[in-house]
C-alpha cells in the first residue's frame, strides 16, 4: 500500500478510499495524530507528580500515551524509565504514574494466561443478577449518543470524535452500560474496541469486567457528587442536570435501587473529610 | 535459500526501536493488514489511521490479506523460510505464528523487554496482589537504557 502522501488531508482521503467499509460506519478522524514522533512529544509533557495528584479528574494531567503505549510506538518500559528520571524521589513522586503502567503490565499477563477466555465472565456477577438477565447489544440511544444523560452523551461524543476517553469517564461511562441499563458488558467493551485508539483487548476487557463485577470484588458504580466532584462540574454548570437525576442519590440508596436482590449494604460510619463533607466512597480507582 | 530473514511488524510493536527492526535492520519487513480482523471487529477509521501513521515511520512495506497468506507470499518472494518477529500475547498473533510454522517457516519470535523482572509465579489473581509483589522493583531502571 501506498507510504508517501504530501499531507495528513491526503492520507486521510486514501484511507477512505481503501477501507470503505470503515469509513462508513464512522467516518471521523481523532486530532490525535499516530507514530513514535507524535508519541515521544507527548512523553516530554508528562508530569508523574501533577498526575498522583490530579489524575481522577477530567482535567488532571493525565499523559494520553495510551494509543501509543497499546501499539508499542513507545514501550511501557521505556515510558517507565523517562518518569523515573524526572525526579529525586520517583518512589514518592512517580508512585501513582508507575502503578497505572503496572495496571497494564498486570492486564497482559492475565490476557497471556487467559486468552480468548478475556470475552467469557471470569467470574460470576455480584449484583445480585446472572448473565443471563442482561441484554446482549447496546440499544439504538446509546449508539447514538442521544439517551438524555447529558454526561453521558457527551461522553459517547467524545469517543466517537477523538478515540479518546479520561479514565474516569471510561468508568462512569461503563458503569451506566452495565449497571444502569443491564446490558453485557461484552457488549460494551466490542463497542469500545471499535473506537478507543488504544483499543486493547486485555486492558478494555478486564476493565469492563472489573466495572461489571465479574473480576472484582463488587460493582463499581458512582454518584452525581462523584460525577461532579471529578468532572470540574461542567456537567452540572454548563449543561444543567438533565438526565442525571438518576445518579442524585447516596451510594446506599443507589446500590438498593441497582441491585435489588442483593441484602442491603450495612450502614457505614460516615466519613467525613477535613471540610465535614460526606467522603466519596473509597475505592482504589475512585 | 537466503539467509536473510524477513521481520514481521505486529500491531503491538509499531516502533523502529523494536527488537526485530534493531537486530535485523536490513532484512526486508512486512505488516499485513488483517482485512477479516478488521471487519469481523469493525474497526473505526480513526484507528486505522492511528495504525497507518505509526506505520509511516517504519522502514516497512504494507500490505494487506489474511496474516498467513501475505507472509507466506512475502517470504517466499524474497527466497527465505525465516521469519522473525516480536512476541504478542494476542490469541491471533499466536494462531498465525503456529500456523506459520505448520507450513514450514521458521518462525524466531523475539522477546519484548519486560516491565519488571521477578524470579516467582506472577500472582494474577487481583492487580492489587501483582503490584504488592512487584511494586519493590517496578521503581529500577532498565539496564540498557
Ligand atoms: C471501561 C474501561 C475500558 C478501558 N479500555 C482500555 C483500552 O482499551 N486500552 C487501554 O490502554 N486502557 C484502557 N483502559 C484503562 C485506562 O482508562 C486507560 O489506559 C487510560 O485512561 C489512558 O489514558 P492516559 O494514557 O492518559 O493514561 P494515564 O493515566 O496517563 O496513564 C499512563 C499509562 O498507564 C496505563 N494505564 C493507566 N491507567 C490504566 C488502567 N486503569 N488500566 C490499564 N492501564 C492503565 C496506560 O498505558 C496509560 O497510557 C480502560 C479503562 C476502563 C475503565
Amino acid at each position: 500500500m501506498q507510504r508517501a502522501f504530501k499531507t495528513r488531508a491526503e492520507l486521510i482521503d486514501y484511507l477512505r478510499d481503501q477501507f470503505p467499509d470503515a469509513a462508513q460506519r464512522d467516518d471521523a478522524i481523532s486530532g490525535m495524530r499516530g507514530g513514535r514522533q507524535a508519541g515521544l512529544a507527548l512523553l516530554q509533557q508528562i508530569d508523574p507528580k501533577a498526575y498522583g495528584a490530579s489524575r481522577n479528574a477530567l482535567d488532571g494531567a493525565v499523559s494520553r500515551l495510551s494509543p501509543y503505549i497499546r501499539h508499542g510506538a513507545l514501550s511501557l518500559t521505556e515510558v517507565r524509565d523517562y518518569a523515573l528520571t524526572l525526579s529525586d524521589n520517583p518512589r514518592a513522586d512517580a508512585n501513582k504514574f508507575v502503578f497505572e503502567l503496572a495496571y497494564r503490565d498486570y492486564f497482559q499477563h492475565v490476557y497471556a494466561k487467559e486468552g480468548v477466555s478475556i470475552w467469557d465472565d471470569l467470574e460470576p456477577y455480584k449484583t445480585g443478577f446472572t448473565a443471563q438477565d442482561y441484554a446482549d447489544q447496546l440499544p439504538a440511544d446509546i449508539l447514538n449518543a442521544a439517551t438524555g444523560v447529558t454526561a453521558m452523551d457527551a461522553f459517547i461524543q467524545e469517543l466517537y470524535a477523538t478515540g479518546y476517553l479520561h479514565n474516569h469517564a471510561r468508568m462512569w461511562l461503563a458503569a451506566y452500560v452495565v449497571h444502569w441499563r443491564r446490558i453485557k458488558w461484552q457488549a460494551g467493551a466490542r463497542w469500545f474496541l471499535q473506537h478507543l485508539l488504544d483499543g486493547d483487548p486485555a486492558s478494555n476487557n478486564l476493565s469492563w469486567q472489573w466495572v461489571a463485577s465479574t473480576f472484582s470484588h463488587k460493582p463499581y458504580f458512582f454518584n452525581l457528587d462523584n460525577l461532579h466532584k471529578y468532572s470540574g462540574k461542567q456537567y452540572y454548570d454548563r449543561t444543567g442536570e438533565a438526565g442525571h437525576a438518576i445518579f442524585d442519590a447516596s451510594y446506599e440508596t443507589l446500590a438498593a435501587r441497582l441491585f435489588p436482590n442483593l441484602p442491603p449494604q450495612p450502614k457505614r460510619p460516615q466519613k467525613t473529610t477535613k471540610k465535614g463533607k460526606r467522603r466519596q466512597r473509597p475505592h482504589y480507582h475512585e | 535459500m537466503n539467509k536473510q530473514p524477513i521481520v514481521w511488524v505486529f500491531g503491538d510493536h509499531l516502533s523502529p526501536t523494536q527488537p526485530a527492526l534493531r537486530q535485523y535492520p536490513n532484512a526486508p519487513a512486512l505488516y499485513v493488514w488483517d482485512t477479516a480482523m478488521l471487519a469481523r471487529n469493525q474497526l473505526s477509521l480513526k484507528r486505522i489511521a492511528f495504525v497507518y501513521e505509526c506505520l509511516l515511520e517504519l522502514p516497512v512495506e504494507i500490505q494487506r490479506g489474511h496474516p498467513v497468506d501475505v507472509l507466506s507470499a512475502f517470504a517466499q518472494a524474497h527466497n527465505t523460510n525465516t521469519i522473525v518477529t516480536v512476541d504478542s500475547v494476542s490469541p491471533r498473533f499466536q494462531q498465525h505464528c503456529q500456523r506459520l510454522s505448520e507450513k514450514g517457516f521458521a518462525v524466531e519470535r523475539l522477546t519484548p523487554e519486560p516491565f519488571v523482572k521477578i524470579d516467582q509465579d506472577r500472582d494474577l489473581k487481583r492487580a492489587s496482589r501483582y503490584w504488592r509483589q512487584i511494586q519493590a522493583v517496578a521503581f529500577t531502571k532498565t539496564e540498557s537504557s
